[in-house]
């Protein structure tokens, strides 16, 4: 009741202050024009702020603008994307013209931190911002992939498929769960991916690397945290209309060299021979089905050509107290290989507006998206057998089978075991037989309202009221018809999934902001917040088979029809608060403090608090320090904080009982329950402790910006599912707070820019390195296996381990003197070394063979424009690791019918024993297939991808002055033109496991794009 | 305008106040949130009929890829002399040919699904004494938990040799059990029989409660016959010889079992839990149980199938995976003796697929003989093939036959020759070649010395079961492995024994287990 009370004095407080500050400052009116100083152009939109309020204009279509301020001895702030800041004491003066410098494309002043902006030069923390139209000329259907190459320390892996989601990671494996970062999108956090935005929305993106400055979003910024702000209007401007529009061709233009007909049956014969076995009769010139007239290219038949296109339409503007951008987009990725998919079709429409007056402000964003998608992901009741990825299965055919066999149902040639014995998918048929489709429908609507409690005497007060929902719809279906496809692969039954998921995600946030500058160099801002979120997923499926045809596939046309489902609830309730303080652009300081309630733990570990603390000093602003002439800016930050990571499922910490174990008596259906799972009760929140040091400098009047930083990062409790015996009889590695990790680097960006003159250019490039060290697994820190991987307390995580080789044995004598391998060791067969001395070659005598993780990222971008024409060259790469990929051992595993990789002609035989590579022999006896520092068993990650050449052409304004158009420029573009690289696989860049990061299950290459594009301004 | 400046700060306060009231106010109970999917552990095992889902839901281990759904019976048949493998699977050929890498998976499934089995049944055995509930269902509930553990480490002991023990529950940070010694680990499969033998009923025909009538739970027969099984492998002749008069005595109430006429009848739907049987893994098709979902492995749910994998992984060419053949030793062994109306063994044509014009058996799968190759030889045991059922991919429902009352009689003639009674091994021997019809050659085996009479239980073993998931075991008790002759016999009659060696003959402890757990040991088999 009090409390009510309050708040209703309290309001009418605020609002007598509200009128009595707009009368009091109807004193001073500046106008004036602004100019581009290099092309004395006139500039709309350039911000004019009034120093220490949040008064302020901007400038008209003309350049023009007009600004009342509270006194005549205030201080203008001219700002605008793309120039540089320009200071103005108004000095009584009521006309102000302003010729403002551009700089470099980097080093926007105005950053946007967690819950508000920052100019540049105040920033203590570690935030890079990205270049938005740099890196909006890559083309991808997930906006995170255009993250690639762009900042130092973060690092993105991904595949060719269209749709597919990268890896990003910021700052190295700081967790062994999810390492994704968090994605804020107009200050509303939106999850760990953001596939479903449009790119073409995205104003500005800033990537908070250290704790200092994600601290405010302490709860799951553990992994970093990526903040984007969309476009929107400007304030007294008529309608713009913008199209662009780009098409492109993509092609798989890597291939890798496989065996034909007569290779790959020379090659099966040898190693069934060797073992003593009968040879399949399909590669025996002396059975009656022997083939001969079958030479299948698999990669020929089964990769084609795909297609991009982007459609966006953009309108805005805005009028004396409302802006708005309106923008409508459609991509459709259509993918590379033969059949369904892989293609990804995405309809997006976003209307963003903030309206203002007086004392009040108002904005809201909404947000609708449909995508539709065809991914490689198939029912494993149908493919059974642990296929690899479809690529893979593809690659590693065998040419003796054609695709097409009317015979069969379905009409996909398949295997026979008495003709080829070999178990192999006929990946283009079937994928066109299996059609997986998947829609989604996501709706996020954001709206703030923000009061302007006080403006007077100095002391700035403002309340902001967010609140957002996100709700995700997701509809998957999967078709599988009947079909036959020889002897493995069948499916008798017609059937069809048809699911969906519904995820939600509730968030309200309270935040005060209180600003005071005093006595002239004290310049403070407070900042307190609550906010609480819910999110919730609900899952079922129905499922339905046995469909006649002609097929109508829909759940009521099948019998045996079944229902699954389940539901999560999830809820974090956080408060926080941040203090920045700026004495006289000299020193600069940064608290922030946050608590987080979380419920996936249990109510004793539910809450964490996340402190953070940063320092910053403007050397340029010092007067007893003279730079040298050379330098013109030059600051010192550093930085300690903590973290924290949530990311884990719901309800983990409770045992729960299974109410769906099954069995019959004689025939008739139990349903049973026990508990097949096991949990860690007392799991609480992950913990990383970040220390930053960094140092931004501009040199030789800002045509050059350099930052460097060095961080040390340590992950402490860190939930993960720790591999348990399997005795132990559980279905699960339980989650447990196990471990600590520790991450260091530095990282570097260069920027040098040339602004003057015809031809101006910007080169950037960005240099990282990365060294992870496990400090503890937690209980009796047990080592943590991964695919061919051991991680270890004091090594990094996923390294490579295994056997080390020491040649190829040439005789019985060598054998004989070698420790005991196997007993059908033979000549030709790998030498394991003994590493242990006791005579035997076992799992003891494995060691560490390389790393997994890449130690140095960097990208290169330069942009130029000379009169009409630009250009733009992107490359990135990693390097300083080792993969070991599962398609090349597969193509040179010695004991299964599949096709072989060229670099298998060269293996030993009795005539040809100088190689590196072992006999042919099925079965493998001497398990020469094994975790090895064999050739080819690892292979350098090392590679340089060119990702970007484009240029483009803004067409003579004269001509197209009669039509109406503002501007229009043509472009030419091509993607992922060739990547430099030791490894023998499609992407060197693939993603992986955490445990195995240098394991490469299959990715999808990457293909090489044309495009052609358009965009006009009207 | 505002001249009181003390304004401003007391603003402040009630508004950081209003802000303070809002967080606490606002959700901290909102934090609380509770699973909607599934009953916790703390509200479950109150009721019987948590008690009922619970001891169901134990059987549930036996029908999983690891268990009897398909690699006991593939894995331990494939090592037979009698079974070879015919397969594009690696992992298949590569334990049939003893050349198994410790990374095998299906190895890995064996070891994973048998301990999931045994961890349902020491929560059981946690849970379950201290529910207040009937104390009969009680007692049969705690029995059929004792004979699955119990089956669990016979399994477990005979195909990796030496296993480590859970008994309990486990705590937290103590999952990395050591390895047991071969003598801690047959006495828990013996106490166990033991304790499920005194607590198990001998049918639950009669049984007073919510049980009754429910075929295929373990009776006192099953646990009887397994303790004998125990001892008999333990070679405590005298033990075992007394647990297989339990079922043999006519004055025994547990003697309620006796073979069955038709030998196939013991391998297909339409006859099981027939009075041969004295314990089976229930399986049933989709047509019977529902279930859209292969019940493989992992984490079970409602919508899972209840079918077996093996008719479909042995059934002959062009009608399943033919992932092993009978080995051409096996058949010739059938030949050796006609039965007295001067046919073929009966049980030949129940095990295996040959052309055989003389016994008007020439057709697979109702098809005429579809091979060019006359003398082709494909298992049938255990395959829908004959059966009025086809072959439906990997979905048999035939149930898996763990012991039979054959096996009583066959096993209490070898404790009895082993003891020196030749004469009674005789008889019981001729009773079950009586079923095959087989001339009666009582009075000569009552003749045979202790050796000869383990040559001829060898190979009247090696024809009853054959493909029934017991001749490595077999071979491995007898000790065959350690005598050179008897490894070069094998050789013969099947060359995958050629890469046999030492230690082979027992699936290795996988390489996963062993780089998780410190405090296992690799068994011979590993290297």
């Amino acid at each position: 009741m009090k409390s009510h009370l309050q708040q209703k004095s309290l309001l009418l407080i605020a609002l007598f202050f509200a009128f009595c500050a707009v009368d009091a400052t109807a004193q001073h009116t500046v106008s004036g024009r602004v100019i581009d100083a290099s092309t004395s152009q006139t500039l709309p939109a350039v911000n004019i702020l009034v120093k220490g309020t949040t008064r302020g204009t901007s400038t008209d279509a003309q350049g023009e603008y007009e600004l009342t301020v509270p006194s005549a001895t205030d201080t203008l702030v001219f700002s605008y994307v793309g120039y540089q800041n320009q200071t103005v004491p108004i000095d009584g003066r009521t006309e102000i013209n302003i010729s403002m410098q551009p700089q470099a494309l980097v080093g926007e002043d105005l950053v946007v931190v967690g819950y508000g902006t920052q100019q540049r030069q105040d920033v203590t923390g570690s935030i890079s911002q990205v270049d938005a139209g740099e890196m909006k000329k890559f083309s991808s259907s997930d906006p995170a992939d255009l993250l690639q190459g762009r900042v130092a320390g973060v690092q993105v892996r991904s595949n060719g498929e269209p749709g597919s989601i990268p890896d990003v990671q910021i700052r190295g494996v700081g967790t062994f769960g999810d390492s994704q970062p968090l994605y804020v999108i107009d200050g509303v956090p939106v999850g760990t991916s953001i596939r479903d935005f449009s790119p073409n929305d995205i104003e500005s993106v800033q990537v908070l690397k250290d704790a200092s400055a994600a601290a405010i979003y302490g709860s799951r910024a553990a992994n970093g945290v990526v903040i984007i702000t969309t476009k929107t209007g400007t304030k007294e401007t008529p309608l713009q209309v913008k199209y662009s529009g780009y098409y492109g061709i993509d092609q798989v233009w890597q291939r890798i060299p496989v065996t034909g007909r007569q290779n790959y049956q020379m090659l099966s014969n040898e190693g069934q021979r060797n073992a003593g076995l009968t040879v399949a009769p399909g590669n025996d010139p002396n059975s009656p089905v022997y083939i001969d007239d079958i030479n299948t290219d698999w990669q020929d038949v089964g990769l084609k050509r795909g297609q991009r296109m982007n459609h966006n339409l953009n309108f805005s503007g805005g009028g004396e107290y409302t802006t708005y951008n309106i923008s409508l987009d459609y991509l459709n990725n259509k993918g590379t290989l033969v059949g369904h998919g892989p293609d990804y079709k995405r309809y997006s429409g976003r209307i963003n507006t903030v309206s203002e007056k007086g004392i009040f402000k108002f904005g809201q964003t909404l947000y609708y998206t449909h995508t539709d998608e065809k991914a490689l992901n198939y029912e494993t009741n149908v493919l059974t057998g642990g296929r690899p990825p479809m690529i893979v299965d593809l690659v590693t055919a065998i040419p003796t089978l054609g695709v097409y066999d009317e015979s069969n149902i379905g009409g996909c040639a398949g295997t026979e075991s008495d003709i080829h014995r070999a178990i192999i998918l006929n990946v283009p048929c079937i994928n066109q037989l299996l059609e997986g489709e998947t829609y989604v429908d996501r709706t996020f609507g954001s709206a703030y309202a923000q009061l302007q409690l006080l403006d007077q005497g100095g002391h700035n007060l403002r309340y902001k009221l967010n609140v957002s929902y996100d709700r995700t719809n997701v509809r998957n279906t999967y078709w599988v018809p009947e079909f036959e496809m020889g002897f493995f692969f069948n499916n008798t039954k017609a059937r069809l999934n048809d699911g969906e998921s519904i995820y939600t995600t509730a968030l309200i946030e309270n935040t005060l902001t209180y600003q005071k500058e005093f006595f002239g160099k004290h310049d403070m801002k407070l900042l307190l917040g609550q906010t609480f979120q819910k999110g919730s997923s609900v899952f079922r499926n129905g499922y339905s088979e046995q469909f006649t045809q002609p097929y109508f596939p829909v759940l009521d046309n099948g019998t045996n029809q079944t229902a699954s489902g389940s539901e999560f609830e999830n809820s974090l309730a956080s408060y926080f608060g941040r203090l920045n303080y700026n004495y006289d652009d000299r020193y600069l300081l940064t608290a922030t403090i946050r608590r987080d309630g979380s419920s996936r733990f249990a109510p004793n570990y539910r809450y964490g608090n996340f402190p953070s603390a940063s320092l910053g000093w403007n050397v340029h602003n010092e007067n007893f320090i003279q730079l040298p002439e050379f330098i013109s800016k030059l600051k010192i930050r550093a930085s300690y904080g903590q973290l924290g990571n949530q990311n884990i499922g719901d309800y983990l910490y409770t045992n729960t009982v299974n109410p769906g174990v099954v069995y019959n008596w004689d025939g008739s259906k139990v349903i049973g329950g026990i508990q097949t799972q096991i949990s860690s009760n007392d799991i609480k929140w992950e913990t990383k402790t970040t220390k930053n040091i960094g140092l931004d400098a501009s040199f030789l009047d800002n045509k050059f910006d350099l930052s460097a930083e060095y961080y040390n990062s340590v992950t402490d409790d860190i939930l993960v599912g720790v591999p348990i015996p399997l005795s132990v009889g559980a279905n699960n590695s339980p989650t447990v707070n196990a471990g600590k990790l520790e991450n260091s680097g530095l990282e570097f960006s260069l920027t040098y820019s040339k602004y003057k003159g015809d031809f101006t250019f910007d080169i950037t490039a960005n240099l990282s390195t990365l060294k992870n060290k496990v400090l503890s697994l937690g209980g009796d820190d047990e080592p943590i296996y991964g695919v061919g991987t051991k991680t270890e307390v004091g090594g990094e995580v996923g390294r490579h381990f295994g056997y080390v080789t020491e040649g190829i044995f040439q005789s019985q004598e060598e054998i004989d003197n070698h420790a005991f391998q196997n007993a059908g060791t033979s000549p030709g067969d790998l030498i394991f070394k003994d590493l242990n001395d006791d005579g035997v070659i076992n799992a003891d005598d494995r060691t560490y063979l390389g790393s997994g993780i890449p130690s140095f990222n960097y990208g290169l971008n330069f942009t130029g424009q000379y009169k009409n024409f630009d250009f733009t060259v992107f490359a990135s790469g990693m390097g300083g690791y080792k993969i070991n990929s599962r398609m090349y051992r597969m193509l040179m595993l010695t004991s299964d019918y599949l096709n072989y990789h060229k670099d298998m002609l060269d293996r030993w035989t009795p005539q040809n024993t100088n190689t590196d590579i072992p006999r042919r022999i099925s079965g493998d006896p001497n398990n020469n297939g094994r975790n090895s520092d064999r050739e080819g068993w690892l292979q350098d990650g090392t590679h340089l991808r060119i990702n970007t050449v484009s240029i483009g052409y803004n067409l003579p304004k004269k001509l197209l002055d009669n039509y109406g158009v503002q501007s229009t420029r043509v472009y030419v573009k091509g993607q992922n033109l060739y990547t430099f690289q030791y490894y023998k696989g499609f992407n060197p860049d693939f993603t992986s496991g955490t445990f195995e990061p240098g394991f490469n299950n299959g990715s999808y290459p990457k293909p090489r794009t044309f495009m052609v594009g358009i965009d006009i301004a009207f | 305008m505002i001249a009181n400046k003390n304004l401003i700060p007391k603003t402040m306060k009630k508004l950081t106040f209003i802000i303070a009231l809002l967080m606490i106010v606002g959700c901290s109970d909102q934090l609380d949130l509770t699973n909607p999917n599934e009953p916790t552990s703390d509200t479950y095992w109150k009721t019987e009929a948590d008690a009922m889902r619970a001891s169901s839901a134990m059987y549930n281990g036996l029908i999983m890829d690891g268990t009897y759904m398909r690699m006991i019976p593939a894995l331990t048949d494939g090592r037979s002399d009698g079974f070879q493998a015919d397969t594009p699977w690696p992992d298949l050929w590569q334990v049939a040919a003893f050349n198994v890498p410790a990374t095998s998976g299906p190895v890995e499934w064996v070891w994973r699904e048998h301990y999931v089995l045994i961890y349902r049944t020491n929560q059981v055995l946690h849970y379950v004494p201290d529910m207040d509930i009937d104390q009969g269902l009680k007692d049969r509930i705690v029995g059929q938990a004792h004979f699955l553990r119990g089956l669990a480490y016979f399994n477990l002991a005979n195909n990796f040799k030496r296993v480590p023990i859970s008994d309990a529950l486990p705590d937290q940070d103590e999952y990395n059990a050591p390895t047991a010694s071969e003598d801690e680990l047959w006495t828990q499969i013996i106490d166990d029989f033991k304790a499920a033998k005194e607590n198990l009923p001998v049918t639950y025909d009669n049984v007073d409660g919510p049980d009754q009538g429910q075929v295929g739970r373990a009776t006192s027969g099953a646990a009887t016959g397994m303790l004998g099984k125990a001892y008999l492998y333990r070679q405590r002749w005298q033990d075992a010889a007394d647990e297989f008069e339990l079922l043999i005595d006519n004055n025994s109430p547990m003697a309620i079992y006796s073979l069955v006429d038709d030998y196939r009848h013991n391998f297909d739907v339409a006859h099981e839990n027939n009075s041969e049987s004295l314990f089976e893994v229930q399986f049933a098709t989709p047509d019977q149980v529902g279930g859209s979902v292969m019940n493989y492995c992992c984490e079970p749910n409602s919508n899972w199938m209840q079918v077996s994998s093996q008719a479909y992984t042995y059934a002959a060419e062009g009608y399943g995976y033919s992932d092993f053949l009978p080995s051409r030793w096996l058949y010739n062994e059938f030949n050796q003796e006609q039965t007295v109306n001067g046919n073929k063994d009966p049980r030949l044509i129940d095990t295996i697929v040959s052309y055989e014009p003389g016994e008007n058996s020439t057709t697979v799968y109702g098809d005429p003989w579809p091979y060019t190759d006359t003398t082709a030889i494909y298992p049938r045991k255990y395959t829908n093939e004959g059966l009025p059922q086809p072959e439906l991919r990997e979905q048999s429902g035939i149930n898996y036959r763990v012991l039979r009352f054959a096996d009583i009689y066959m096993m209490y003639a070898e404790a009895q020759n082993e003891l020196g009674n030749q004469a009674l091994a005789a008889e019981y021997i001729q009773r079950v070649r009586d079923r095959a019809n087989l001339p009666n050659r009582q009075t000569e085996f009552a003749g045979y010395t202790q050796q000869e009479m383990r040559d001829q239980i060898a190979h009247e073993r090696a024809l009853e079961f054959a493909i029934e998931a017991q001749r490595i075991h077999d071979l491995i008790r007898w000790g065959w492995f350690d005598d050179p002759n008897k490894v070069e016999m094998l050789r013969q009659r099947d060359p995958e024994f050629n890469s046999w060696s030492p230690g082979d003959q027992y699936l290795p402890i996988p390489q996963r287990e062993l780089d998780v757990n410190p405090n296992l040991e690799p068994n011979p088999a590993n290297n």
